[in-house]
């Protein structure tokens, strides 16, 4: 079981070096905003699954969420900047 | 200057999420020494709630509900709770911050006495890192003008 986890774990590594991509050379501040929270939502299913791996989960699923609150509040903080009527 | 957003999802997802976001800071703060986190997580846990609460509502809604006077105090009483329990352990002739002493106090064995102290120093931590997070958001983002001026010029 372990081995399935580290399969998923490290596709999804790669999977966010793939829109790590998105958000150096993207076009415009809006697809990097939106990589940025793909790329949170992906590290929040690794952290769990790195929960899995280690045979504690119940301590991981508390990272994770953290994770989850602050990438939301995040993204809103960014939007909320770009929403400001400033040339970028 | 952050105004209030007039988005219906936004102003919702907040208003139910909020609450949800303080439920789980205390639960950060109170298993501290079970499981990952402790006063300082907790107290930014907290201290985020309520940048969420000042970039959805705007400042003027969010001074009604936590005033630059109530931080203070918070951010006071944290180090308030913090050092009086250090110095309270201090009188009973023990080290500074040492627990274990406050089991006379407390009439606990020990090793409970000191679980117990660390949870009042952590919650301690957690109100002064909330009202000093939340303070240096809401400075930075008024650009450092004093609350009354934001009062007359919106």
């Amino acid at each position: 079981m372990s081995t399935f986890f580290l399969t998923i774990g490290f596709g999804l590594c790669a999977f966010v070096f793939c829109v790590l991509y998105r958000v150096v050379f993207g076009p415009g501040v809006f697809n990097r905003i939106a990589a940025i929270s793909a790329i949170g939502t992906k590290t929040l299913i690794i952290l769990l699954i790195m929960g899995f791996i280690y045979d504690r989960v119940e301590m991981f699923v508390d990272i994770s969420m953290v994770y989850a609150l602050l990438n939301f509040i995040g993204v809103l903080a960014a939007a909320k900047f770009l929403g400001l009527e400033t040339d970028l | 200057m952050i105004r209030s957003s007039e988005d219906i999802i936004v102003r919702t997802v907040s208003r139910i999420l909020v609450p949800f976001i303080q439920l789980f800071a205390l639960y950060v703060i109170a298993h501290g020494h079970h499981s990952p986190g402790g006063g300082f997580q907790g107290g930014v846990i907290l201290g985020a709630s309520l940048v969420l609460l000042l970039i959805t509502y705007g400042p003027q809604e969010t001074r009604r509900h936590i005033s630059e006077k109530s931080l203070i105090a918070f951010g006071s009483l944290g180090v308030i709770v913090y050092s009086g329990i250090g110095l309270i352990c201090l009188f009973l002739l023990g080290n500074y911050l040492d627990y274990g002493k406050l089991s006379g106090l407390l009439r606990v064995v020990p090793s409970e006495a000191r679980s117990l102290g660390i949870l009042g120093v952590e919650i301690g931590v957690g109100f002064t890192v909330m009202a000093i997070m939340f303070s240096i958001f809401f400075d930075i983002s008024s650009g450092g003008k004093p609350p009354d001026d934001e009062k007359n010029n919106p």
